[in-house]
């Protein structure tokens, strides 16, 4: 009999966050494949308070998504994992128009949903909801993709300096990275 | 944004909003703009009141009332040794798409 039995009102053992990085070491090790991935880790970790209230701020948009292309193959909704519309350098789009954003090239969990409404993974709607309604000063005026890279070198030398230089090109004081 | 607490917070990042959601859901629930707008709403409140970095705030949204879904993502202890050959078979497939990519931007054009 467990805790729950008993009458204490405790979740079941596996309602907590999953354990991704045990799983996809586990996942891919039986795959046959030997060396575990080694994800970016930090002791230490930058910080910038707010200086100035959200209401007068500009606030910018970072996604993972890619560009919906349309002769890529299928990228959903529910497609199977597609690596074909991946893409290895940063781009970036208008922040006031609507754009077709896919994660059909992310590992994303694909037995729990399906990848129909893209607010889930690009809020670029709710952001402009926000500053409608002065929650924001403004949303910068481009958002900014950036590229799911296996290389920790490209990420941190090349797309992530690429990144910061369009973020202060577009003068944001503050930046939301959604990450799939 | 994210659905990957440990990830996310294994690599540090100055200010977490973590929604216990599938991965592919960082900014709500599908075709539910309050969800959608109420965790928004968390990821602003959190940009204006962490007080040091690693801050992970919690989104109290639920995915579903049975937490089941939990135990399928990339769970090797639920898959046939048929089913790891298919994958694995394919994930090679989808290495040698992305290597033709990476290697040549303007074959993938």
């Amino acid at each position: 009999m467990n805790e729950a039995e008993d009458g204490f009102g405790f979740a079941p053992d596996h309602d907590e966050p999953i354990p991704y990085r045990q799983r996809i070491r586990d996942y891919y090790q039986t795959l046959g494949y030997g060396a575990p991935y080694r994800w970016a880790h930090y002791a230490e970790v930058p910080f910038a308070p707010v200086t100035r209230p959200l209401a007068e701020s500009r606030v910018a948009l970072i996604t993972t998504a890619a560009p919906y292309q349309p002769d890529k193959g299928d990228q959903g909704p529910g497609a199977a994992y597609n690596a074909a519309p991946k893409f290895y350098t940063v781009y970036s789009g208008d922040s006031a128009a609507d754009h077709d954003l896919r994660i059909a090239h992310i590992a994303y969990d694909r037995a729990h949903t399906t990848a129909e409404d893209s607010n889930t993974w690009f809020p670029l709607p709710a952001l402009r909801r926000t500053a409608e309604a002065r929650r924001i000063g403004e949303v910068a005026p481009r958002f900014h993709g950036a590229p799911t890279n296996r290389s920790h070198r490209t990420t941190l030398d090349v797309d992530c300096p690429e990144l910061l230089r369009r973020i202060r090109e577009d003068r944001a004081d503050a930046v939301i990275l959604v990450a799939v | 944004m994210g659905c990957a607490k440990d990830i996310v917070e294994y690599v540090g990042v100055p200010r977490f909003l973590f929604s216990d959601f599938p991965l592919g859901n960082p900014a709500g629930r599908p075709h539910d703009r309050e969800s959608q707008d109420a965790t928004l709403e968390l990821a602003l409140l959190l940009l204006e009141t962490a007080p040091a970095p690693r801050t992970t705030l919690q989104s109290p949204l639920r995915w579903s009332d049975d937490p089941d879904w939990k135990l399928d993502y990339s769970n090797i202890a639920r898959l046939s040794p048929e089913e790891i050959a298919r994958r694995r078979a394919e994930f090679d497939r989808q290495k040698e798409i992305a290597k033709r990519i990476r290697d040549k931007p303007e074959a993938a054009e």
